[in-house]
């Protein structure tokens, strides 16, 4: 089996994410451990075996294990910015009732003084 | 008949050192309590108002108009007001159509009085363009919301305390007018329209919504009915 470049990168790449989320979670108990390992193990498969994603793809009715991917990241990409999205309105919210509540209590004071 | 003073006006401000205190005075003659919420203005506005009898708030960050009237809303319930009146600060409102909204409100039995400046009677020098691209907005509106308004994005409205208490503006930016407007069809406000003045000079023109925030409002709508 010979390894190509883009399988190394990817490798390397995908152990680095793994280190990151460790470190990350390090407070986190067995199961972030176990998902942190098995996030590691699936990835470098896929790329070191990737016509094994082609049997995957065919198997839910996609043409490539490329095609799949792409399918799933733009699924999941699209998930993530709705997610984040809606934690964003929150925050403002979150922040706007706190500006909104030092006002208040501002302008009681000034009233008060007056 | 109303005392005056229980009538609180809520005028956001942000930048609007030019027209403030003439708008404030306009509105303190006819002896209503003035609540203005400056928004974080950085053009001297807060001097501006100085030594005139108001309730004065301002926020520490810029947050929008939305957010301002909401602010001043709160204020003004802790106040005890009995009718809330949110009016713009760049001068484009007139007070005199005031009592005129707060007689109406009663005889109709309303909880919230939209001003319109296309109803018989009113009066406006607004533009050709302008006049279609708020034709366009209350139907977008009604659609969005169920009700048909004659004008879709009129700052100047009449709010009973119970308006007010149901009403809460989330919608810290462009779409507050329509937020307004789906709060009280889903809490089953009773509302009506009342004829106004709204005179629009340079200043407001240029301060004012451009016809092409349509397309950011309309953004702004379907982001509203997804996560609002």
């Amino acid at each position: 089996m010979s390894i190509t470049i883009i399988q190394v990168v990817l490798t390397v790449c995908i152990a680095l994410i793994a280190v990151y989320m460790y470190i990350r979670l390090r407070s986190g108990g067995w199961l972030d451990i176990m998902l942190i390992v098995l996030f590691f193990l699936a990835g470098t498969f896929f790329v070191l075996f990737p016509e094994t994603t082609n049997d995957i793809a065919h198997f839910v009715g996609v043409s490539k294990g490329a095609n799949l991917f792409l399918y799933t990241a733009i699924l999941f990409l699209f998930f993530l910015i709705l997610k984040l999205y809606s934690r964003l309105r929150r925050v403002e919210e979150k922040f706007t009732e706190f500006v909104r509540n030092k006002s208040l209590e501002e302008a009681e004071e000034l009233e008060r003084k007056d | 008949m109303n005392d005056n003073r229980s009538i609180f006006v809520i005028i956001p401000c942000y930048n609007e050192a030019k027209v403030v205190r003439q708008t404030v005075t306009g509105v303190l003659e006819k002896g209503y309590t003035v609540v203005v919420v400056d928004d974080c203005s950085r053009d001297g506005s807060k001097k501006q108002l100085s030594g005139l009898p108001i309730y004065y708030m301002r926020h520490r960050v810029n947050m929008g108009q939305g957010a301002a009237l909401q602010t001043g809303i709160d204020f003004a319930k802790r106040k005890g007001a009995k009718y809330f009146v949110t009016f713009d600060a760049d001068g484009q409102h007139d007070s005199n159509d005031i009592p005129g909204m707060v007689e109406f409100l009663e005889k109709e039995n309303a909880d919230i009085v939209f001003g319109s400046r296309f109803l018989p009677g009113a009066q406006t020098n607004v533009s050709r363009s302008r006049s279609f691209a708020l034709n366009f907005g209350r139907y977008i509106n009604f659609l969005v919301s169920g009700i048909m308004l004659s004008d879709s994005f009129n700052g100047l409205r009449l709010l009973s305390t119970t308006a007010a208490e149901k009403i809460r503006v989330r919608e810290n930016r462009i779409i507050h007018p329509v937020e307004i407007l789906l709060l009280t069809a889903s809490k089953k406000l009773k509302y009506a329209e009342y004829p106004v003045k709204i005179h629009y000079s340079a200043y407001s023109k240029a301060k004012g919504l451009k016809n092409k925030d349509g397309i950011r409002i309309l953004f702004e709508i379907v982001l509203y009915k997804i996560f609002g």
